[in-house]
Parts: structure tokens; C-alpha cells; sequence
């Protein structure tokens, strides 16, 4: 699990949080990713959207070497993902795991840090310890011990969140960390991203709510299997951009009036 | 008795049978738990043509080379499962079905194949069927013990990655743990078990060795190095006993008594269990429904009332089951006997349904504190 960092490729685009090039995937014969490319620069709140089946979580995943690439190259920093993945926090969607795992809240936030520990270190009392700040950064310190079969949707997300967070990484992908959560939890949530992107971290989640993305981020990717449009959100997000990506699932918004009104 | 507790034929079982509980226990909670309970299916019935195989090989009843041929049909059924997988629109349970009828089928062919044209040699080679602890020898527990310190030491040294395997692979490869290598090493620890088993508990019954004591262990721990102790403590358990018993009753299969030990163990543990089994549930649920005042369950029934703006509004009992998390029925027949409720009829497709009689409407107003407020009709 340690990155063997000493035949490192030459830095390509060290400025950029992240750096897509030309990403191509291909699930059986049609691509589901297209020519993609993407600049995100550091320490912004970046928000990923697009209707059902666009690509976003496989674009996650492709970044994350979760997926194979059929073309193109991801740069995280400057460094291919491989080479720093203690940099990179991952939420991913719920549904990835089995609940009834004999577990509690801390130990599954515990296994965040397994990357760091490698293969043979044991966790021991600070790995706890900053198991227990992170349960607290996301409010679940009081259900440390309980069974993670017990908790509730929101609580589970949370601790799903608790378990990036732990690592301290500079960078987060969240793959649709509101879905199917109660309001209070969604406002913690994004509070909690909006302090990260204070202390100069960078999030970019895939978010599925189009009324929220204004309030929420400051940077906007539009996609549906290739990009439509990225950059600071007022700019990307307009009429014309949102039927482009929507193609006729938004018609209502072609009013010529500002999306805000609506 | 004292005679039968220094039998050197039992302290063999009995060691024999523990190791093979032991390590039933530890493998099959990492299987159980990745939900591939029915792999250990797959790769004991596929283990003998191995045996026969084996046999023909070495020409005489010697454990390794019969165990080394077991071992390597059984990963060949593994591997041809996750062929079929990823290369056919096959999901897991068929492919695993295919590769043991396959394997199996083959097994047997080879077994009576040998038993006619064999002598002497082949003589309890059926024994691989249901497993026969008698047939147990000294010389056999080296290569056993052998391989359990193998497989059990592994599993020790590898915990943390096969914990987070288990629990989340994707997390796991992104965290760059090398998953199909350690999913291919639990396949391997499995089959390993599966082998070692062979002798005692047979091909046929293996299965339930691999899921029973892991089953039962996780009703009563809530973390998973506690379930891999337990599991081992259960299966050592059901082995020594199960083996115990059969050593000493004359002409009594070693593998089905053992395994009717573990499936005591697990039933029971289903049943018994404090925090999830089904009886404690049970005696939960009654302690709820004593301590539910059939005041509170009035004041539901005049709350809906309340709400709805009508006296006469009839409440279906499931409702207010819900609300108080019992079932209620009793309550409601007892407040009926009161003459607070009366039951009615409503959808045909509904149950029971409950309304407040005049009676029970003023009773229930006076406990709200509202004698004088009359709820609309």
C-alpha cells in the first residue's frame, strides 16, 4: 500500500488539482467517457453534474483507477494518482458495502487510515484518537461504538465521509454524498466541504440536484459522457450550457429569462 | 471411561478434528462474510476427482498425494467459476453450479471406476464421501497441522488487508491493495480447509463446516476479529465433539455427525443469541407490550381522532401498531371491553379498524385535559 514514488514521471501540470486528458471508457462496445478534459485548480468546491447514465461516476472511478481507461491520462498535483494515493480521499456512493459487517462507526473510520499504516502496522492509540476527531468533524463522536448496522442512511453517508476525512487528504472525490440523506445531514455535509475549501483542500463532488448547485459550489463541470462546459460556477451555469447537457429533459428552462429566477 | 479418555485412536480425532474446526471457522467467516458461503460447496464437491486422481497417481491411500490431487481439482473448479464469470453472461451462483456438477459428476465416474477395477489398495476410498475419522491416521496429522499453521498464520499475518477486502473491495483497490491476488489467496486459504476436511467430514458435507460456524459466531460478536475467535472456538467444538462421538459409536460417519453438532451450534446461536437472536427479539417485543399502557394506546387512537376532526374516525389497527412498535391487538380488545373502542369495518382490502365510542371520547378528552371540547361527529 506505500507508493514506491522513486521512478517518478516528470511533473505534468503540477498547478492543477487535477488534470484530465483525453479520457476515454468504454463499458462493452459504446463509450460511456469521451474525450475528456478537465482542469480543476486547487482549493475549490467543485461540482460534477449531468443526467442519469452521463458518466459522472465512471469519470470518478476512471480517475481512481477503479475503471480501465481506454485513452487518455489523469494527472493529480502534477502526479499520476498511483504515485500519492494518501493525497486522494474517496466517498464513495452507499451501496458499495455490506452493512451487516460486524463493525463499529470508529473501526470502519479506523480503516481509513490502513493506506498510511501499510501491510503490518497494527492501529494503535493516536490512529484512534484521530479516528474519534474526524467521527467529531461529522458529528457521529457520540455513536462511536455502535454497529454500523444500526445507524441510519444519513448517519452511514456520514461516516462513509469521516473515513476520507481521516486521512487528511489534499484532494476528495464524493460520488453523490446527498443522495437519499435528510436536510440536516445535506447542510452538514455541505458546511463540512466549505471548510475543507477554506483550508485550501479541494472537493469535487458528483451532486445530482440542479436547484442546489448555485448555493453550493464555486466551480461547475456540466457533462453527459464528454464535458459541455467547466469553470467558475456563474459563468458555466447558464440556460444554453444546461439544455446542451440536459438536451430535451430541460426544456422548461428555455425561457431566455435567468436561471435564478427559476 | 478412563480407558476410552487415553485411546491414542481419540486424542488423533480429536486433535484432527479441532484443526479442521479451527480452520472451518477462521476461512469460512472471511467466505460468509464476502457472501461466497457456497465457494466452499463448489470446491469440496470438486475436490474428488483430486482424490481419485491422486490415487491412481500414487497407487496406494498416502494423505498428501491424495490431498495434493484434491487441492488441485479444486482450484481448477475455482478458476473455471471466475471464467465463466467474466466471460460469459453466467452470474456466480450458476457458474458454481455448473463447476460442481461438473467436477463432481467426474468425481464419482472416477470413484466407481476405481472401486471395480482397484484391489485392495482402494479399499475406503468412499470414505472421502461422508469423511471417516477412524481411517485417521498418526502419520496424517503432520501434513494437516502443517498446512492449518499455514493457512490460520496467513490469515493473521494478512488481517488488515483481508479486512478491508472483505468489508469494502472497492475501497480497497483504492487504496492499491492488489485485490484479485488476495480475493485468489482467500479462494486458495478455502480450498486448503476444504482438503484438510476431506478425510474427516467428507466431500459431500464439507460445505456446512465452512459456513455453520462462522454463521453462528456472527450472532454473537460485533467485531470481526471476535467472530474469526469464536467461529474457530465453535468449529473446534462441533469437530471434537462430532469426531468424539463417532470414534466411539461403532459404524457412525464422522462427517454427519459433525456437522449435525454445527448446525446445533448455529441453530441455537440463530435462536438464542442476546442481542440478535430470534427468541430475545421475541421476549423484547413482549417486555414492549406490557409496558404499553392501554392509556397511551387510547390516546392514539384520540389523537388520529383529533387530527382527522371527527369522533367517528375509524383507525386501522396496523397504524397503530406502527406508531407503538407492537402489536397492539390485545390492548384494543381489552380497551373494547371496556367499552372505550368499537371495532369496525372499513376497505375490504384493510384490516381491523378501531373507533371511539362516547364513552371512550369523553375518558380520553379528560386525560388530554379537554373535557368540555367535543371533536366534531
Amino acid at each position: 500500500m506505500r507508493d514506491k514514488s522513486a521512478n517518478r514521471p516528470p511533473l505534468h501540470e503540477p498547478d492543477l488539482a487535477l488534470h484530465v486528458e483525453d479520457l476515454t471508457v468504454t463499458y462493452g462496445e459504446r463509450p460511456a467517457l469521451w474525450d475528456i478534459d478537465l482542469d480543476i485548480p486547487p482549493g475549490v468546491l467543485a461540482g460534477i453534474i449531468g443526467p442519469n447514465g452521463a458518466g459522472k461516476s465512471t469519470l470518478i472511478r476512471a480517475i481512481l483507477d477503479l475503471v480501465r481507461r481506454s485513452a487518455g491520462h489523469v494527472r493529480l498535483f502534477g502526479h499520476p494518482y498511483r504515485a500519492q494515493r494518501l493525497r486522494v480521499g474517496y466517498v464513495p456512493q452507499r451501496s458499495s458495502v455490506d452493512w451487516e459487517f460486524p463493525t463499529s462507526a470508529l473501526d470502519v473510520v479506523t480503516m481509513g487510515l490502513y493506506g498510511e499504516l501499510g501491510w503490518w502496522r497494527r492501529p494503535g492509540r493516536s490512529e484512534r484518537d484521530r479516528a474519534l476527531r474526524a467521527l467529531e468533524q461529522v458529528g457521529l463522536e457520540g455513536l462511536a461504538d455502535r454497529q454500523i448496522s444500526e445507524l441510519s442512511g444519513g448517519q452511514q453517508q456520514r461516516v462513509f465521509i469521516a473515513r476520507a476525512l481521516v486521512q487528511q487528504a489534499d484532494i476528495y472525490f464524493l460520488d453523490e454524498p446527498m443522495a437519499g440523506v435528510d436536510a440536516t445531514t445535506e447542510r452538514a455535509i455541505i458546511n463540512l466541504l466549505r471548510e475543507l475549501r477554506d483550508a485550501g483542500r479541494t472537493a469535487i463532488v458528483v451532486h445530482h440536484d440542479l436547484q442546489t448547485v448555485r448555493s453550493y459550489f464555486d466551480w461547475l463541470i456540466l457533462m453527459n459522457r464528454r464535458v459541455i462546459a467547466q469553470g467558475p460556477v456563474e459563468h458555466v451555469y447558464t440556460a444554453d450550457n444546461l439544455r446542451r447537457t440536459y438536451g430535451g429533459q430541460v426544456a422548461l428552462l428555455d425561457t431566455g429569462h435567468d436561471p435564478a429566477a427559476l | 471411561m478412563i480407558p476410552l479418555l487415553s485411546d491414542p485412536t481419540l486424542h488423533t480425532v480429536a486433535l484432527g478434528t479441532a484443526l479442521l474446526g479451527v480452520m472451518s471457522g477462521v476461512l469460512g467467516s472471511f467466505a460468509v462474510l464476502r457472501r461466497e458461503s457456497l465457494l466452499g460447496d463448489t470446491l469440496s464437491h470438486a475436490a474428488l476427482p483430486g482424490v481419485c486422481l491422486g490415487f491412481m497417481v500414487t497407487g496406494a491411500r498416502s494423505l498428501t498425494g491424495l490431498m495434493a490431487g484434491a487441492l488441485v481439482t479444486a482450484m481448477l473448479a475455482a478458476f473455471a467459476m471466475v471464467f465463466l464469470v467474466r466471460y460469459t453472461r453466467l452470474k456466480t451462483d450458476a457458474a458454481l453450479g455448473i463447476a460442481l456438477g461438473l467436477f463432481f459428476a467426474l468425481g464419482v465416474v472416477l470413484l466407481t471406476h476405481i472401486q471395480a477395477t482397484g484391489g485392495a489398495a482402494q479399499a475406503g476410498l468412499d470414505a472421502f464421501l461422508f469423511g471417516q475419522a477412524a481411517a485417521l491416521s498418526r502419520a496424517d496429522l503432520l501434513p494437516m497441522s502443517s498446512v492449518g499453521l499455514v493457512a490460520v498464520g496467513l490469515v493473521v499475518l494478512l488481517w488488515k488487508p483481508l479486512k478491508l477486502l472483505t468489508f469494502d473491495p472497492e475501497y480497497a483497490a483504492v487504496i492499491g491493495l492488489p485485490v484479485r491476488s488476495l480475493e485468489l489467496l482467500i479462494t486458495l486459504l478455502v480450498a486448503l480447509t476444504v482438503v484438510v476436511g476431506l478425510q474427516l467430514v467428507g466431500v459431500v458435507l464439507m460445505t456446512a463446516m465452512v459456513i455453520a460456524p462462522a454463521a453462528a459466531a456472527r450472532q454473537w460478536c460485533c467485531s470481526l476479529h471476535g467472530m474469526v475467535i469464536l467461529a474457530a472456538l465453535l468449529g473446534a467444538t462441533a469437530g471434537v465433539l462430532g469426531g468424539g462421538l463417532s470414534a466411539l459409536i461403532p459404524g457412525l460417519s464422522t462427517g454427519p455427525v459433525i456437522v449435525l453438532v454445527a448446525s446445533v451450534i448455529a441453530l441455537g446461536s440463530l435462536f438464542f443469541a442476546p442481542r440478535r437472536g430470534l427468541i430475545p427479539a421475541w421476549w423484547r417485543q413482549g417486555h414492549r407490550l406490557s409496558r404499553t399502557s392501554s392509556d397511551r394506546v387510547l390516546e392514539t387512537v384520540y389523537q388520529l381522532a383529533c387530527e382527522h376532526g371527527s369522533g367517528r374516525y375509524r383507525v386501522e389497527e396496523g397504524a397503530v401498531d406502527a406508531y407503538h412498535g407492537i402489536a397492539t391487538a390485545a390492548i384494543l380488545v381489552s380497551l373494547r371491553e371496556r367499552g372505550l373502542l368499537e371495532a369496525v369495518d372499513h376497505m375490504p382490502d384493510e384490516g381491523r379498524h378501531w373507533r371511539l365510542t362516547n364513552e371512550g371520547m369523553s375518558y380520553a378528552a379528560a386525560r388530554a385535559g379537554r373535557p368540555d371540547e367535543a371533536i366534531g361527529v
